[in-house]
């Protein structure tokens, strides 16, 4: 599959009466945006906002951040079978708005987190701190449930997204990527001697909060499954959790999966990047026994010599990281396991809730437990009614002096376990 | 019933599923629920469903649901692995499980209910062996 | 500001006294004195800090007069009341390491004045005292020097001034089971590749998070006739002779008791006890069988199912022992249990 990504710059966004993108500048009609938004009459209203890097704003209880695309070759659109009808996606051109995101915000649960600080500590932390950020904060009509509720604040921010990808069809892109892979047998043709590495990413799929959809389908039900590593890049992996915002994945990082451009970098050159290779994280002990022995056997029918594996969240996918690392290992596949740590307060406990002999190559992306003072910041995207319940946080969380003393698994994507950020322990 | 049972400390789950389930309501702590999981594990009982559900951790919520086996046979190894780790777990979070607003509590009971349900989901679709 | 005062604390040859024939030069200091590897110490510290005393002291005598080599060199580090100490670099010289981890534990815990040391990380004292301070990791011998206060010199003046320090791999000291976070130069994804590459060309790659230790024991064949086996017992259930009369500790045990049990049929409450002080001793009290089944055995030696029960049984208490004396312990008795002819072993635990 050959998947051409434009890239289209954009240096600020502000309000305007219509929208466009024009020299870079994203202007966004208010009007236009939450007529999108409010498509769903299970919301009630959205306020828009916009944060930029370095600028005193705290944005939270985060949902989801989506960095907007549109389809403009080859089959399907945008986030297929969720937005886009089900079609394959991954050939053909796509355009990304480069350096900006949508964040959806608002009170799903009471104990709701996911922080962005645009400045300050924290902005050294969650990688959001670093895009131009159009906040939706939406509000439920009365009485709705929570279930519904999370569903339609995830489509909505989808909706917007791909409403603002849509002003870039027109575009030049500022610059193009491509990323081409082989069938398997071109591959073993083209480059026999590279070994042949595979992607293998754990989906959170526990409930609510805690899902993920692959065109569209829960994750809980699919069997692991082969993906091009393309896919993902036309929005084929959405997020539908934000509980403990420090490792999970927001749309944003699905579609510009680190280990997927990794990868790619290195493809036809010290490797062959065979596929991609989804796999998911149940609560069920017997799906987790099922969802690994299907992964290895997949390893070991795709003839791999090495995997990289990414985890999502803690505790539960802690146990299918190491049933993953372990089987795989065990069919003579190598490989390195990427997750972050819960080693207490103090840094002094077990990091993991499992451990083997066989994952003896792991990535981390640090310990979400250690502890960050985020200084009072000026303005407030959201309400920070919920920050005091939020994990990693408590009613002594806000101190006097309007600080908030909290852990890093508050803030969004901060101990990111695709390997999104530089963070790491020791 | 179903060949499972639900040890919970979770009242939604109680007052959702009890009439269908067969559903262990105690009113202890989230550890406690573990260490009573363990205890059935030592029994004969086999682990189900993973006690560290959620990413809401242990002392960060109050409520926790496991399902075992209903039989109990020889002793599920890897369960007892499973929950041991689970319990040591708890130690690494700072208890604030007492320190939200009310109205919070039901939210966090919600979240365990889903969680559990997504294990009964799956268990009803396996009725093998294990349970 | 003013400088850091730093006492230096080094052996018989690194002061150039000597070398294992000095080794029982007894524990000396020179204030005002900057001794051998000081020297570098001293470059590397530039305006930061400075060294106001060298305590010299032979490996022998620190080590053959513990308690007196450390409370004489306690007493000469207190006098000097200084910033921070700094004992080495010991490289892999085995004793060094161990006196440099004692002392330097020791100034820390007993002075309250921080303390930082040197090391091989293969040298014995890296493993004793790396949870109890920072311990630079070092090459394995003295031409390492250089890189060694490099390192040293920098993470010293640190802790004398009493700034957060990084992560070990940034600060360059022996991992100590304290996880720190810090900035890497590449984002995970990267590190992931990288280290695979190597991993699949066989090549040396660090993971950034070892496992916790794995002991694994592949169990032995079953024994064959047990009807002729000779059987010998031994607990990590502190079951010991009524009274204790060896002072097994009842946590953290540094020994292992053996004790003969010929003639012994059944373990009473009136003959034995648990010293175990990390479960609740009723029951083993009350009947010592329950940890240590001798009466079952015993019956079963009657009845010819065993070939007969080992007059000694080993013991000690597992409650918060480390797993290196646990090893020692065992190494120690196995080699027994071997030469007295038995042929397994049941070893029951609480």
């Amino acid at each position: 599959m050959r998947l051409e990504m434009g890239h289209i710059y954009i240096k600020d966004i502000q309000f305007a009466s219509e929208s466009k993108i024009e020299d870079g500048i994203l202007y966004v009609s208010e009007e236009a945006v939450k007529a999108v938004a409010l498509e769903d009459e299970k919301i009630k209203s959205v306020s828009l906002d916009i944060a930029k890097p370095g600028e005193s704003v705290r944005i939270t209880p985060v949902k989801d951040v989506i960095e907007p695309r549109v389809k403009v070759e080859g089959r399907g659109g945008i986030f297929p079978g969720v937005i886009a009808k089900v079609d394959t996606v991954g050939e053909g051109k796509t355009y990304a708005l480069k350096g900006m995101a949508v964040v959806t915000a608002g009170k799903i649960v009471g104990f709701q987190e996911g922080i962005i600080d645009m400045t300050g500590p924290g902005a050294d932390y969650t990688p959001f701190s670093k895009t131009l950020n159009l906040v939706m904060v939406c509000e439920p009509v009365d009485g709705i449930k929570q279930h519904d509720y999370e569903a339609a604040v995830r489509f909505a921010g989808f909706r917007v997204a791909t409403y603002i990808g849509e002003l870039a069809r027109e575009l030049t892109p500022d610059e193009t990527k491509v990323y081409e892979t082989c069938t398997i047998k071109e591959g073993m043709e083209k480059y026999p001697d590279l070994p042949r590495v595979a992607y293998v990413q754990m989906l959170q799929s526990q409930g609510l909060l805690h899902d993920t959809y692959v065109y569209g389908v829960d994750a809980k039900k699919i069997v692991p499954t082969i993906l091009s590593p393309t896919e993902v890049m036309d929005g084929a992996i959405v997020s539908g959790n934000c509980v403990s915002a420090c490792d999970k994945n927001p749309t944003y990082v699905h579609l510009n999966n680190p280990v997927v451009h990794d990868l790619f970098e290195q493809h036809g050159k010290t490797l062959n990047f065979v596929c991609h290779i989804i796999t998911n994280e149940n609560v069920y002990l017997a799906d987790k026994m099922r969802s690994s022995d299907w992964t290895a056997k997949l390893c070991k029918m795709l003839d791999l010599d090495g995997v990289i594996v990414s985890q999502e969240g803690f505790g539960n996918p802690d146990t299918d990281l190491i049933m993953n690392c372990k089987k795989i290992e065990a069919e003579g596949v190598k490989t390195v396991i990427i997750t972050d740590e819960y080693a207490g307060r103090d840094g002094k406990s077990q990091s993991l809730a499992d451990a083997d002999p066989a994952a003896d190559a792991v990535v981390t992306g640090g310990n979400a437990n250690q502890v960050i003072i985020l200084p009072k910041l000026d303005k407030v995207i959201g309400t920070l009614d919920y920050v005091t319940k939020i994990a990693g946080a408590s009613e002594e969380t806000l101190r006097e002096d309007g600080s908030l003393e909290v852990e890093l698994q508050v803030l969004t994507g901060a101990t990111n376990e695709t390997g999104f950020n530089k963070l790491s322990a020791r | 019933m179903n060949g499972y049972m639900i040890i919970t400390n979770n009242p939604m789950v109680r007052d959702k599923l009890g009439e269908t389930h067969n559903v262990v309501y105690q009113e202890i702590s989230y550890e406690d629920i573990l260490k009573d999981v363990r205890d059935r594990i030592h029994e004969g009982h086999t682990l189900l469903s993973h006690p560290l559900s959620g990413s809401v951790k242990p002392n960060e919520t109050p409520y926790k649901s496991i399902m075992v086996s209903e039989k109990k046979g020889a002793v599920d190894a890897q369960g007892l692995a499973i929950i041991e780790n689970a319990i040591q777990a708890c130690g690494k979070f700072v208890f604030r499980s007492d320190k939200y607003k009310p109205e919070v509590y039901g939210d966090f009971q919600l979240i365990d209910l889903t969680l559990i349900e997504s294990g009964i989901t799956s268990a009803d679709t396996q009725m093998w062996s294990e349970h | 500001m003013a400088k850091l005062r730093v006492v230096h604390y080094i052996n018989q040859f690194f002061a150039q006294i000597g070398g294992e024939e000095k080794a029982d030069y007894p524990a000396e200091i020179r204030v005002g004195e900057v001794v051998g590897p000081g020297m570098a110490l001293t470059q590397n510290f530039g305006e930061e800090a400075e060294i106001v005393a060298t305590i010299v002291c032979g490996d022998s005598y620190f080590n053959e007069n513990l308690e007196k080599a450390k409370a004489d060199i306690l007493a000469m580090v207190k006098e000097q009341n200084p910033d921070v100490f700094v004992a080495g670099p010991a490289f892999n010289a085995g004793r060094y390491g161990v006196a440099c981890g004692t002392i330097a534990a020791a100034v820390q815990e007993e002075l309250g004045i921080p303390a930082v040391t040197g090391m091989y990380v293969e040298n014995p004292g890296a493993d004793m005292f790396k949870s109890q301070v920072y311990i630079v990791s070092t090459k394995n011998s003295a031409a390492g020097m250089r890189d060694a206060v490099k390192k040293l010199a920098p993470l010293a003046v640190k802790i004398g001034k009493g700034e957060p320090i990084g992560a070990s791999a940034e600060e360059g000291y022996i991992p100590n089971g304290v996880r720190v976070n810090f900035f890497e130069k590449e984002r995970g994804s990267q590190r992931a590749v990288k280290m695979l590459l190597k991993k699949l060309a066989d090549k040396p790659y660090e993971t950034e998070y070892p496992m916790p230790d794995f002991d694994k024991v592949d169990p032995n064949p079953a024994v064959k006739d047990l009807a002729h086996a000779k059987i010998a017992l031994v607990t990590s259930g502190g079951i010991v002779p009524k009274g204790n009369p060896d002072h097994i500790e009842s946590s953290s045990a540094s020994h292992y008791g053996e004790y003969d049990i010929t003639g012994v049929m059944d373990l009473t409450e009136e003959t034995y006890e648990t010293a175990h002080g990390g479960y609740d001793p009723v029951y083993a009290n009350e009947d010592s069988d329950r940890v240590l089944p001798v009466d079952v055995l015993r019956d079963m030696e009657k009845e010819g199912i065993i070939g007969e029960l080992h007059h000694l049984f080993y013991t000690t208490t597992g409650n918060g022992t480390a797993v290196a004396s646990s090893k020692a312990f065992a190494a120690e008795f196995s080699q027994k249990l071997k030469a007295d002819g038995v042929d397994a072993v049941i070893l029951t635990s609480t």
